[in-house]
């Protein structure tokens, strides 16, 4: 019974982060519900969420080409966003109500500048991040969530109080909460998942309708219970980096015997180890703290790496990680000094570390196979 | 306990035939285009030289290089990073940095005493740095490989190639032919440029001496005058033909592992 409850969760988070869409989309769609895509971990969600509205985080999945795209970009900006736009000139995205975008990064930036001259979803908006993490930019950016706010309420014809903000605010936690119980699985000595199973399960929860996604999640982690997994591994691993939502990639890490326990990625813990603050007196003041400094730091934040590399260590020494892999994709310009850093920090406090560069969509699995052999055997394990 | 290591790589496949602590036999040969083939011929005449009657011979058989998933007959296989570091350690104990130069990549390792990788950079994205830029470059100079290695001691000024990406870089050796610049300086401008990328290869992972080059564009000899300039340290040599580290390397790993 259990292991039927297992299987057909994990098929069904698989399946949605596999594809862009998905059953639940199309229901919620049939059902008269409208879907707002976003870019990024730092988009206040609960905003969309609050107005009746389902966020969809963005992605290239299945993409296996960019000769659409590459006419709006140049031979520089990476290939996430290129096979993301891909996929939008395709029409894959045209069940989309809106877009927000963010300013997380120049390649990000232009998706929007290239969305608005050349796609007609109804609501487009970009968000304007700080760069650093004190209060001031906590308040520079309650103000923006302000006005995402008010921009909804007017495009949707919703109005958007501050107990549904809360309501939201609530749903989006207990997401976090469940999430953060899958990855506390995964410090046993036997994890009963393995990453690229976690990955899909976390992947899933930027693809689909929030209350049904949670009783899902309940539903798996009721059925892990006790469930004794993974023992015949060679090392513990953790992946660091930033827009990676493909299992295949942790599978070919997997396949040569380094499990991966642990994660410092967007859609892994970035996006649930903290919780936004249901005790704050206001809700946009909340939400704008929660990103701006609640949610482990992102390399865009300037000046923050120190906190960042504390959070690799606090993971490191949680979950027993043996190794830890940086992944980036290439022509990403914050991940690239990051992982020099990473390196640097990471040997001083003795843990080994190794970067691979990668495109978007899992290619040169080969190149990958042997650095992760080459990584495992020289920890020895 | 007989034992063997393959490593099947991109132009040549190699094969060491090693009893404890000699060397028995080795071979080379060029890659054709299935590995499992290339792993097959090169280890069954490297047992042949051994004065064995076949394959089945040998108690343990441990792949390497790119190909290693593919050889059926291979008990194990270990990354070529770790084989070639095991086998330039083993066949000079001194080294401490070895610079791999194979047909399709090159890779960097640093040492400890032991042999163990502590530290590896690798290129197998492009063609920089590997045998299938010199390849190019002897088929547009019309020099052959042995050209490459042996006209560019002569080169007094070495010509100044800028390109990274090998295909540039051959445009840029035509231009420099028409401009009627000498063959030597030619050569010793490409050795210059790829000692110049496998350098600061070398310092990603810090160098240490001694150092020595193994796969088979190690063979040239202009490339490693070069890269002792740049790096101000001799290229020491190895016992046995470097091209063969790899497969010495696999062969090393092979014995431990029958014994374990």
């Amino acid at each position: 019974m259990d292991t039927e409850v297992r299987s057909k969760a994990f098929e069904e988070f698989t399946a949605a982060a596999g594809a862009v869409m998905n059953p639940e989309i199309a229901e919620w769609k049939e059902q008269g519900g409208g879907v707002v895509g976003y870019f990024c971990s730092h988009v206040p969600t609960e905003v969309l969420t609050a107005a009746g509205l389902l966020p969809f985080r963005m992605r290239g999945t299945g993409s296996t080409a960019t000769e659409l795209s590459d006419a709006f970009f140049s031979n520089i900006n990476c290939s996430f966003v290129r096979h993301t736009f891909n996929l939008a000139l395709q029409g894959d995205y045209d069940f989309l109500d809106g877009l927000v975008c963010v300013n997380s990064c120049d390649h990000v930036r232009r998706v929007y500048d290239n969305w608005k001259r050349n796609l007609t979803t109804p609501f487009l908006r970009i968000i304007s991040m700080p760069k650093k993490v004190e209060d001031a930019q906590v308040g520079w950016y309650r103000d923006e969530v302000t006005l995402l706010k008010d921009a909804v309420e007017k495009h949707f014809r919703v109005v958007i109080s501050d107990e549904q903000l809360w309501e939201a605010i609530r749903l989006h936690n207990r997401t976090r909460r469940l999430q953060r119980v899958l990855y506390e699985l995964r410090k046993s000595e036997a994890p009963p998942l393995t990453g690229a199973q976690t990955l899909a399960v976390m992947v899933a929860g930027t693809a689909m309708p929030r209350r049904r996604y949670n009783e899902l999640l309940e539903a798996l982690l009721e059925s892990l219970r006790g469930v004794n997994g993974q023992q015949n591994y060679r090392a513990r691993l953790m992946v660091v980096g930033g827009e990676l939502d493909d299992p295949g990639y942790l599978e070919v890490i997997e396949e040569q015997g380094g499990l991966v326990v642990a994660d410092a990625l967007c859609f892994g813990s970035k996006a649930m180890w903290n919780l936004v603050d249901e005790e704050a007196s206001d809700p946009t003041e909340a939400l704008a703290r929660y990103y701006i400094q609640g949610q482990p730091s992102c390399p865009r934040m300037h000046g923050d790496q120190p906190r960042r590399v504390a959070f690799l260590m606090d993971m490191v020494r949680e979950f027993r990680v043996d190794g830890v892999v940086g992944e980036r994709m290439m022509f990403c310009d914050l991940w690239c000094v990051e992982h020099y850093m990473n390196d640097l920090d990471l040997k001083e406090a003795g843990v080994p570390f190794i970067s691979f560069d990668r495109e978007y969509n899992a290619s040169a699995k080969g190149q990958l196979r042997t650095r992760i052999q080459a990584f495992l055997e020289t920890m020895g394990k | 306990m007989i034992v063997g290591g393959c490593d099947v790589g991109s132009t040549t496949g190699k094969a060491v035939v090693l009893n404890e602590t000699a060397i028995l036999s080795h071979f080379i040969v060029p890659s054709t285009t299935k590995p499992e083939r290339t792993a097959r011929m090169v280890m069954e005449e490297a047992v042949k030289m051994a004065g064995l009657s076949s394959v089945d011979d040998l108690a343990y058989i441990v792949g390497t290089g790119y190909g290693r998933l593919k050889v059926s007959f291979a008990h194990d296989n270990v990354s070529e990073i770790t084989c070639h570091a095991r086998g330039a350690h083993w066949l000079n104990p001194a080294v401490r940095t070895v610079v791999d130069i194979g047909g399709q990549d090159c890779k960097v390792m640093a040492l400890d005493e032991r042999g163990r990788v502590l530290e590896f950079v690798m290129n197998d994205k492009c063609a920089a740095g590997t045998g299938r830029f010199f390849e190019a470059m002897a088929r547009v100079l019309g020099c052959g490989l042995e050209g490459i290695s042996s006209l560019a001691n002569q080169g007094g000024s070495p010509a100044t190639i800028s390109s990274q990406c090998s295909v540039f870089a051959e445009s840029e050796v035509v231009t420099l032919i028409n401009e009627g610049v000498d063959l030597a300086d030619i050569i010793a401008g490409i050795n210059h440029a790829v000692a110049k990328r496998l350098s600061s290869m070398v310092r990603r992972v810090g160098l240490a001496e001694e150092l020595t080059l193994t796969g088979g564009c190690s063979k040239n000899q202009g490339l490693a005058r070069a890269l002792e300039q740049k790096l101000g340290v001799s290229v020491r040599t190895l016992s046995q033909d470097p091209q063969i580290a790899g497969a010495v390397g696999a062969a090393l790993i092979a014995s431990e592992k029958v014994k374990a």
